[in-house]
């Protein structure tokens, strides 16, 4: 596409050019005025859903205000008030781990099933279809109630330790075992990131491969000098989405420890305990600071990525 | 081409738009419900809400659509939400202003909405009749000296036992008396834990129940809350209870958190564990139903000789009438109340899985429909109803969450990850700091 200084002016031979008129610094066509028109709906739903909720949250985050009464102005209290919080640094402590452990065993996992389904299996409609199916049911209470029958007491798994002499616990009510169970969890519902490699792999030339092969390349050299290298940039959208998804669990923890963030504080995810002090301590300007805490963690942490994604991710055109 | 050029179909485009907004925003003062108030066919609708099962939810229904038939200028709307949830959709429509005409109240919030002036004054209200309720009564339904909810149930604490496996394993509880202490009523769950053909335990770990938890501290001359809205109980008051329960769980009298899936069990779960359960006394009603084949029977408290006078109490939920409710539906919502709590026709309906009815004569006249397991219930409460009891307090602003914390505690406490005398001493601060961050 042309330029605004690449573009040829057009001029009529023997007139001057026409004085250029002075509009108005926001000015719009016909066809800018009709396409905000048709942006209106968008545009009302954006503010009264996102933006407004969004700053007034902001505000309230310097409030102390329980929802009965009018809000407090209180400056940077709330956020004074994290640093002695031991919840608070329970659930910061809780939701690292979790990204830093859940991300990468979810993203290894989609990967290695999407080169698997890459090869050209038959049925692979269905496959895909049902390896994406755990990430529909993820978040849904019928998990909780799967997840005891696993995990619990008496559950599939200790029952089949009992086989084997081995007396075990509920895998749930242990604090050095409940978040594992999450991360299982999370790590089980690949099927969104894993369909996205699929399409990634999908897009890798086989001349790329065929060269490779002439070259000597064996099978995990193709892999890390061909696959891995042309799809980064799959692996780092996955990996921002999945991140951000991880820092803002909630269902999960929510439904399995019962809304509690037990045993002993081992699965307080901060989101949940974001929605502790909102919902059940109505306390909503202290959870407006820990929302914003959190969103300014998110985005940190996203922006460090793209930072340092130059040095890993190579797009075609680079 | 039709007809319509792109100046037209914007036009159509902007009008539509325009016309859209605009309906959504009339939509948008109406209120919700449509319906609600007095139309103009001179029926008033009333906005009801209420927590529970789906069980409750249906029998609710039922019985204010019979209210509604027996009053035909009378419309429900009715409000139905799980406890939880309940609480949480409360909060949103008290900030919207938008609170339902008659609603029951959460324990942890009594104190919360009168401090917030949600209560209605029910005192001069014609068509609700506080003849059949004694003086003493009437004070103890009032807050702050008014008389601004209507308690419509009473729970006290006691102790379940299943009376059928207690005689199939040759258990025999002490009688009530002398006799029926925390030490004997301890000394019998260990001895059952170790010997039983059905390796069931004495009971549940529930050091977090509110209502047992409550009856140990007045015993012991303390209380839950003070009449300024402080916390009532001292470190080692809280300390000796949970101190009591951790001698038990570690005699294996208890259930492990593993073997309960947690704090807070599943009676479907626990009650095929144990013989013993501590809890409301109105919770026979629907937990004897899970287990249809089995007889259940409840104890009052066990009692040390050193119990101060005056510890019995009696627990009641409450309603009340939304402050803004429309004058002219007043009456209506009058005769609602009376329904629910001054005729024994509702309880026929609704059963009385919400306590022993407050209303001395509806009490009375319950037992004539009243099934095993409420004749049960209904017994236990009387002869607490009867005691001499000293004033028992609400929950203060603040406090809302303090049976989490309390569950908290004794989690990491029967996890080995804190002492009882710290966790105790945490818990007492943590619900403090509470209190004082809403004063």
């Amino acid at each position: 596409m042309l330029t605004q200084e690449e573009r040829p002016v057009l001029e009529t031979p023997g007139e001057d050019p026409a004085p250029e008129r002075k509009r108005p610094a926001f000015h719009l066509n016909r066809q800018g005025r009709a396409a905000h028109v048709f942006l209106i709906p968008w545009q009302l739903g954006f503010l009264l859903i996102t933006a407004i909720p969004l700053f007034a949250s902001l505000y309230l985050a310097f409030t102390d205000y329980d929802i009965l009464n009018p809000p407090e102005w209180v400056g940077l209290e709330n956020f004074q008030r994290m640093v002695q919080d031991e919840q608070f640094w329970a659930a910061v402590k809780v939701t690292l781990v979790y990204v830093l452990v859940s991300v990468p065993l979810q993203l290894g996992f989609a990967l290695l099933l999407a080169l698997i389904l890459d090869r050209g299996l038959s049925g692979l409609a269905f496959y895909r279809s049902a390896f994406y199916l755990p990430s529909l049911l993820g978040t849904s209470v019928a998990i909780a109630i799967l997840w005891r029958e696993i995990f619990g007491d008496g559950g599939l798994i200790n029952r089949g330790l009992a086989l084997i002499g081995i007396d075990g616990e509920s895998w749930l009510q242990n604090p050095s075992t409940a978040l594992a169970t999450l991360i299982v969890l999370n790590v089980w519902t690949f099927g969104s990131p894993m369909v996205i490699f699929l399409a990634g792999l999908r897009q890798i030339p086989d001349e790329l491969y065929e060269a490779a092969r002439v070259d000597g390349a064996g099978v995990i050299r193709q892999f890390t000098n061909v696959t891995v290298p042309l799809l980064t940039p799959i692996i780092f959208f996955n990996l921002i989405l999945q991140t951000i998804g991880a820092f803002q669990t909630f269902t999960q923890a929510h439904i399995i420890s019962g809304g509690t963030g037990g045993p002993a504080n081992s699965t307080l995810f901060y989101t949940l305990y974001v929605y502790q002090q909102g919902f059940v301590a109505f306390d909503m300007g202290y959870a407006s600071a820990l929302a914003w805490v959190l969103m300014v963690a998110i985005a940190a942490i996203t922006a460090l990525h793209f930072l340092v994604s130059k040095y890993w991710v190579f797009y075609g055109d680079s | 081409m039709t007809g319509l050029d792109r100046r037209g179909f914007l036009k159509l485009a902007l009008g539509t738009t325009a016309a859209g907004l605009s309906a959504a925003a009339v939509a948008g003062c109406g209120g919700s419900g449509g319906g609600a108030g007095s139309g103009g066919s001179g029926k008033t609708t009333l906005r009801y809400a209420w927590w529970g099962n789906n069980i409750r939810q249906q029998n609710y229904t039922k019985a204010l659509q019979q209210f509604s038939a027996a009053n035909s200028e009378i419309g429900i709307e009715p409000e139905f939400a799980e406890y939880t949830a309940f609480q949480e959709r409360m909060t949103t429509q008290i900030a919207a202003r938008d609170v339902p005409d008659i609603f029951w109240i959460a324990s942890p919030q009594v104190m919360t909405y009168h401090k917030n002036k949600l209560y209605r004054k029910l005192d001069d209200i014609p068509t609700l009749s506080w003849a059949d309720y004694s003086q003493q009564d009437l004070d103890t339904f009032k807050l702050g000296g008014e008389l601004n909810t209507l308690p419509f149930g009473i729970f006290v604490p006691v102790i379940r036992y299943n009376e059928t496996v207690a005689k199939a394993d040759g258990v025999t509880f002490p009688a009530e008396g002398s006799g029926w202490t925390w030490d004997s009523l301890a000394e019998l769950l260990v001895a059952y834990s170790k010997d039983n053909p059905g390796k069931r335990k004495g009971a549940a770990y529930l050091p977090d129940h509110d209502l047992t938890f409550e009856a140990w501290l007045r015993q012991r001359g303390e209380q839950l809350w003070t009449e300024d809205g402080k916390v009532g109980f001292t470190v080692e008051g809280v300390a000796s209870w949970i101190d009591w329960w951790e001698k038990l769980r570690k005699a294996g009298a208890t259930l492990s958190l593993s073997e309960q899936e947690g704090m807070g069990p599943d009676w479907a779960l626990v009650g095929k564990k144990t013989l013993v359960a501590f809890g409301n006394s109105n919770h026979i009603i629907d937990d004897a139903k899970m287990f249809p084949k089995e007889r259940f029977r409840l104890r009052a408290m066990p009692i040390d000789a050193s119990a101060v006078d005056g510890h019995k109490y009696l627990y009641f939920p409450r309603m009340a009438i939304y402050q803004r409710v429309d004058d002219d539906k007043l009456e209506a919502a009058g005769k609602l109340l009376n329904y629910n709590v001054n005729t024994a026709e509702m309880l026929k309906t609704v059963r009385l899985t919400m306590g022993a009815p407050v209303n001395p004569k509806v009490a009375e006249a319950s037992k004539e429909f009243a099934s095993q397991d409420e004749k049960e219930m209904l017994a236990v409460v009387e002869k607490d109803r009867a005691a001499q009891r000293k004033p028992r307090y609400e929950a203060p602003p603040g406090s809302s969450t303090w049976r989490t914390t309390m569950a908290r505690v004794c989690e990491e406490i029967a996890l080995g990850r804190t002492t009882v005398p710290d966790g105790a001493k945490k818990l007492v601060e943590e619900i403090t700091a509470g209190i004082k961050r809403a004063e």
